[in-house]
């Protein structure tokens, strides 16, 4: 995913990454990454979750626009399975 | 890569989803390639009540009409399928044997947002969700990556690119 993400900003568009392996993203270096250290097959929670999912879409939103350091990875600090979603 | 071959990945992507620990001891096994020439940057400068934002994803995602992503080459498949989600959600469907993909089959969202950021667009949280997206399936090794790198991935972008969008989310599988 990282090497896709690369290529699009080097293309001119600013991107943002939803990571579950944080050992990828720092070998890989996207320009920006939300980490959440869940199961593959989930970066955006469970089936059905509307409220789980739309957390992290706004999270991953919210660092586009606020990293200011091309690599940064941001650990977003939701638990798997451990939290409440509004 | 033999029916065998295919179930043991399956099954071992199954258990690795039920122990996510497993999970990552198995990607421990598999070194990702440090990119050493630079990061690319480029800086945003629209607000994203007026961006459009587009989804792409490795999480296998292609249309029921179009051509699963290769599942018998060792080292994956790096082409990439168009998404229209202008179609019905349930003309996509997932191809991927790395990962256990019961939940996303249940429900897109959980590996391609797109109901998710469509609420957004309407909520004017963002300008509006990119009619098209990109699927890639992850896991490609060997010399697929660098056909990833220098072909299909610079299409993809381009084509982004031409389509004007503002800024892509991208996620795994």
């Amino acid at each position: 995913m990282g090497l896709v993400q690369r290529e699009i900003e080097r293309a001119g568009i600013p991107t943002i990454g939803v990571s579950i392996v944080r050992s990828y993203s720092e070998q890989v270096r996207p320009p920006r990454t939300v980490f959440l250290r869940w199961p593959y097959g989930h970066p955006f929670g469970e089936p059905g979750n509307a409220a789980q999912q739309r957390t992290v879409v706004r999270e991953a939103l919210k660092a586009l626009v606020g990293i200011a350091e091309p690599g940064a990875i941001v650990d977003l600090p939701y638990r798997w399975r451990r939290e409440q979603y509004h | 890569m033999s029916l065998f071959s295919r179930m043991k990945h399956r099954g071992l992507a199954a258990l690795a989803t039920t122990f996510p620990s497993l999970g990552e001891r198995l990607a421990a096994g598999y070194r990702a390639e440090r990119q050493d020439d630079g990061v690319p940057w480029v800086p945003v400068n629209k607000p994203l009540s007026r961006s459009t934002v587009a989804l792409v994803t490795t999480a296998g995602v292609h249309h029921r009409d179009q051509q699963p992503y290769d599942m018998h080459d060792h080292d994956g498949d790096p082409s990439f399928r168009e998404l229209d989600f202008a179609r019905p959600l349930d003309s996509l469907m997932i191809t991927h044997d790395y990962y256990d993909h019961a939940d996303a089959d249940r429900d897109l969202n959980v590996v391609l947002p797109i109901e998710r950021l469509r609420e957004l667009a309407a909520a004017g949280e963002i300008g509006a969700a990119a009619r098209l997206g990109y699927g890639f399936m992850g896991h490609i090794t060997g010399p697929h990556l660098e056909t990833l790198k220098s072909r299909t991935a610079p299409a993809v972008a381009a084509r982004l690119k031409k389509a004007r969008v503002d800024a892509v989310l991208l996620a795994p599988g």
